[in-house]
């Protein structure tokens, strides 16, 4: 398992999968916003959008800092 | 407390081994908090109604500051003991005491809330072990599986990491292909709104809600107890915590959001009364709420035929080890806080043979087996069923445990922000690679300070919560106050008698302390910089003193 979560191949599991993420979070939004325009009751999904997108960039940021051999 | 005394040692002696990698440190934490949404999303369901998506919005908002909070202090301050410590260096012994006696109340509950949801989870696919209709069956296995996992810390056996780490692996990977098929193919934001609008539940409700919510969110401080076994804890936490953070934030908001915006593929059965029910009412109603998760998996088209097969017990396996979480952190808290004389010094006997803390383990696995039987009763006996009736509302079973367990946590969060500002305050030389976002840098006592202002965001939301816990939970209205004010008699009676400083502090050098904790933790440069920072202060402190002479 450890041997797996060191290897390159995995860190660019992740980097997919965080995009992945900001993808279906973005996706989120936009339906929850169409269906109900701006309203309170959208909110819950739209923070969980935000966190998905959020999720990715940190993924992102973990593959760049990798790639510069952060420990 | 523990680092306290631990950094006191010389370096030759023997000390807990750095093998904690970024990813066991994330696992560490996974394995205790990831097991949360599993037990904390039925009884949210059950209580929150239409509103369950705020409910878990709110305490997912505390929940953001109390991991920046831990993620800062577990940085700075990389030793075991968690919240305990941080509590017993930033405000004193008494609220040390308090602090960690509150989260000896979470363990203590964890033990049994747990191995509890563990069988409930396992009753999806053996029947017989349903608390609702075979109580007697349930309560016999959960007593039988704490007191295995009580005989299995004396003696010294725990899971083994790399199980822990795969383990984790696999529910993650398991719960987002949930997530990604119910959301693919079942997820509605009409019916979600449709859903909110009209099962909007009562303001009781939702504070009920609200903080039965925080429950799911219990476990973050696991990273921070593993901090003292971490490679370059002082880079590594910060990561491992914030990608944590996220992912629970994430599980929970979409586990409620999909479970009140799905469409299920299968038609959901009707009540006892025969009515139609919804599927938030179906995972929320007291034969499912114990396995939420596992009864929603099934209704996910396509991939909810496997997943009703394997998800209970994917469940109960991560529940187990979070259950064993809380045995074997109780026992170590009380062993380190007899060890700064918090409690007595029984709590510090090892086995001899095994050299495990047999005392403090018995003694909370004894504390659990109480509030399992507490639990249990009103099935077990038609007269205790009339009177929890009568007195708590008929809240039974793992009701009863969630609302202790909210109680404990809300009351050891709430003392682990005001620690944190005491340390921004009155430690500012300890170097700090992260810090929560928001701060307003002002002079304290000649030193530059910044005080965080998302800590008093935390601080209000998670007070917050408590006093919705006080106001919706008889039980946790009574236990959980009751439990904290014996404790303080209890540590008030042993000070007293031992001569030790009953409301104030004994002295601590915790410039040494933070000197070997840095050294031990290989953060050489942190060590280098809080001496820098120290001289600069001291020197600054003896030109003021010349200057007013």
């Amino acid at each position: 398992m450890r041997n797996l979560v060191r290897s390159e191949g995995y860190a660019r599991a992740r980097l997919v999968t965080g995009s992945i993420a900001m993808v279906l979070g973005a996706i989120l939004i936009v339906r929850t916003l169409a269906a109900t325009g701006l309203a309170f009751k959208a909110l819950p999904a739209c923070v969980l959008g935000g966190a998905m997108i959020a999720l990715g960039v940190v993924r992102f940021r973990d593959y760049t800092a990798a790639r510069r051999g952060r420990p | 407390m523990a680092a306290a005394s631990l950094a006191a040692k010389p370096a030759a002696e023997p000390s807990l081994r750095r093998s904690v990698t970024p990813w066991g440190s994330f696992s560490w934490g996974y394995s205790d908090v990831g097991a949360d949404i599993f037990v904390g999303l039925g009884l949210v369901l059950g209580t929150a109604a239409g509103a369950s998506n705020v409910a878990f919005l709110f305490a997912g908002i505390v929940y953001v500051c109390i991991g920046l909070a831990y993620t800062e202090l577990a940085a700075a301050y990389p030793v075991a003991g968690g919240g305990q410590y941080f509590v017993f260096r930033g405000l004193g012994d008494i609220f040390g005491f308090i602090a960690g006696w509150a989260v000896l109340l979470d363990f203590t509950i964890d033990i049994v809330l747990f191995a509890w949801s563990c069988i409930d989870y396992l009753s999806k696919l053996l029947p017989f072990l349903g608390y609702v209709d075979h109580p007697w069956v349930h309560f016999l296995v959960v007593f039988s599986l704490i007191g295995g996992l009580a005989l299995l810390n004396i003696i010294g056996v725990r899971e083994s990491s790399a199980f822990n780490e795969f383990v984790s692996g696999l529910d993650v990977v398991s719960e987002t292909t949930i997530l990604f098929f119910g959301f693919l193919f079942a997820f509605q934001p009409q019916l979600l709104i449709h859903t909110m609008t009209v099962s909007w539940p009562s303001p009781f409700s939702l504070m009920n809600g609200v903080s039965l919510a925080i429950i799911s969110f219990v476990g973050l401080e696991s990273i921070s107890q593993a901090a003292q076994e971490t490679q370059r804890p002082a880079s590594v936490i910060p990561r491992t915590s914030i990608s944590l953070i996220l992912t629970i934030l994430i599980f929970a908001l979409a586990y409620s959001n999909l479970a009140l915006g799905m469409q299920p593929w299968h038609a959901i059965p009707p009540d006892a009364h025969g009515h139609a029910q919804e599927l938030w009412q179906y995972l929320g109603n007291e034969n499912n709420n114990g396995a939420a998760v596992a009864v929603l998996a099934s209704y996910v088209p396509y991939f909810g035929t496997i997943a009703a097969l394997y998800v209970p017990v994917l469940g109960a396996i991560l529940l187990l080890i979070s259950s064993n979480s809380g045995v074997f952190g109780s026992s170590r808290i009380a062993y380190a806080m007899s060890g700064t004389q918090l409690l007595p010094s029984i709590f510090q006997r090892v086995h001899p043979k095994f050299r495990t803390p047999a005392v403090s383990i018995l003694t909370f696995c004894g504390f659990a087996i109480v509030e399992l039987i507490f639990a249990s009763l009103p099935r077990l006996s038609a007269p205790v069923k009339a009177i929890y009736a009568r007195l708590f509302r008929g809240e039974d079973g793992i009701t009863f445990l969630g609302d202790l367990y909210a109680f404990g946590a809300a009351a050891s969060y709430s003392f682990v922000f005001i620690a944190l500002i005491a340390l921004r305050l009155n430690d500012s030389q300890s170097p700090r690679r992260f810090k929560m976002p928001f701060n307003v840098p002002f002079t304290f006592k000649g030193n530059r300070v910044e005080f965080p202002l998302v800590a008093v965001i935390g601080f209000f939301g998670i007070v917050s919560i408590l006093v919705f816990t006080m106001i919706t939970h008889e039980i946790g209205r009574i236990a959980g106050p009751l439990w904290i004010v014996l404790g303080i008699v209890g540590y008030l009676f042993y000070r007293r008698r031992k001569r030790l400083p009953v409301f104030g502090s004994q002295p601590h050098d915790w410039r040494k302390a933070q000197i070997n904790i840095l050294q031990e933790a290989g953060e050489l440069e942190m060590m280098d910089e809080y001496l820098v920072n120290v001289k600069r202060m001291d020197a600054a402190r003896t030109t003021i003193r010349e200057t007013l002479r």
